[in-house]
């Protein structure tokens, strides 16, 4: 089996429109696989800013329910992407986990026991949720980067 | 894999991010092409590679890869790039007393243009037995 060229996707789609940002950006298939490597970017980016334990535990626990909300329900047979963004700021980690998917709300196949959102709402800072049954659902993840203890949530 | 699915790409601001990021995924893409140690050792030292020149000569302030895993075989395409981006990319990958990296590691490499932008293909593979 061979992979799409990416180089033929990244022509055909314009990639340079999206370029010129100052953030970390990765779109991937929303596959159960894929959030994996979100979790293994969070990794790195967490050493190279040296969040403390606490936080990163946090960060990487909270985009990892956002991610696997997006595999579980946004898409169902016909896939899509998942898009994550990054924003190092002076004070805070601002992670955006986005779906083009039907958006965040009852799905028909759900049979979790609905604690994602809970979840993600006790390990961040803040969190903003945009939804939309037809542009999917857009969370807005923020973490205090100095924090030394876990979230209010599981202090 | 059992199947193909689409590229994925990651875009990151250049600065001190791009290395950290950029050979984790490149990393844990290489593995599940299910390379050998080394040849996933290469790859991780091609995406080194790219993340320390690739900003010199790409269209914006980021630089982007999308990659792409097959069985034994990893594709990573840097860009868009500047015209005339893609080669000077691998000439800026020469090492005093290595050679060029890309070229030594690379199975395949190739510069795609479209318009004004170009794309360097990066292909690494493993056809050895087990």
């Amino acid at each position: 089996m061979a992979g799409e060229n990416p180089c033929s996707q990244a022509a055909r789609e314009g990639w340079r429109v999206d370029s010129g940002h100052r953030d970390i950006r990765l779109t991937l298939p929303a596959r159960r696989e894929n959030v994996a490597v979100v979790r293994h970017v969070l990794g790195a980016l967490a050493e190279a800013l040296d969040l403390p334990p606490a936080v990163t535990e946090d960060v990487r626990l909270a985009v990892t329910e956002a991610c696997t909300n997006v595999v579980r329900h946004a898409y169902g047979a016909r896939g899509g992407d998942i898009d994550v963004v990054v924003r190092p700021s002076g004070r805070a980690l601002e992670v955006i986990v986005t779906d083009a998917g039907r958006g965040i709300g009852p799905s028909p196949d759900t049979s979790g026991p609905g604690l994602g959102l809970p979840l993600i709402a006790a390990l961040a800072d803040s969190l903003e949720i945009h939804r939309s049954p037809s542009a999917g659902s857009r969370l807005v993840m923020s973490f205090l980067r100095n924090r030394t203890r876990p979230a209010t949530g599981f202090a | 894999m059992s199947e193909a699915e689409p590229p994925t790409r990651v875009s990151i601001a250049a600065g001190p991010l791009v290395g950290p990021v950029l050979r984790r995924v490149v990393g844990m893409f290489a593995a599940r092409a299910d390379l050998p140690l080394d040849r996933l050792d290469d790859a991780v030292l091609v995406a080194d590679v790219v993340a320390a020149r690739a900003p010199a000569h790409v269209t914006a302030n980021t630089v982007d890869v999308a990659l792409a895993s097959s069985t034994r075989s990893l594709d990573l395409c840097v860009g868009p790039l500047r015209s005339g981006g893609g080669r000077a990319l691998v000439v800026d990958a020469a090492v005093p007393g290595v050679g060029n990296v890309i070229e030594r590691l690379a199975d395949e490499l190739d510069v795609e243009t479209e318009g004004e932008q170009e794309f360097l293909r990066v292909t690494l593979a493993y056809a050895g037995a087990d």
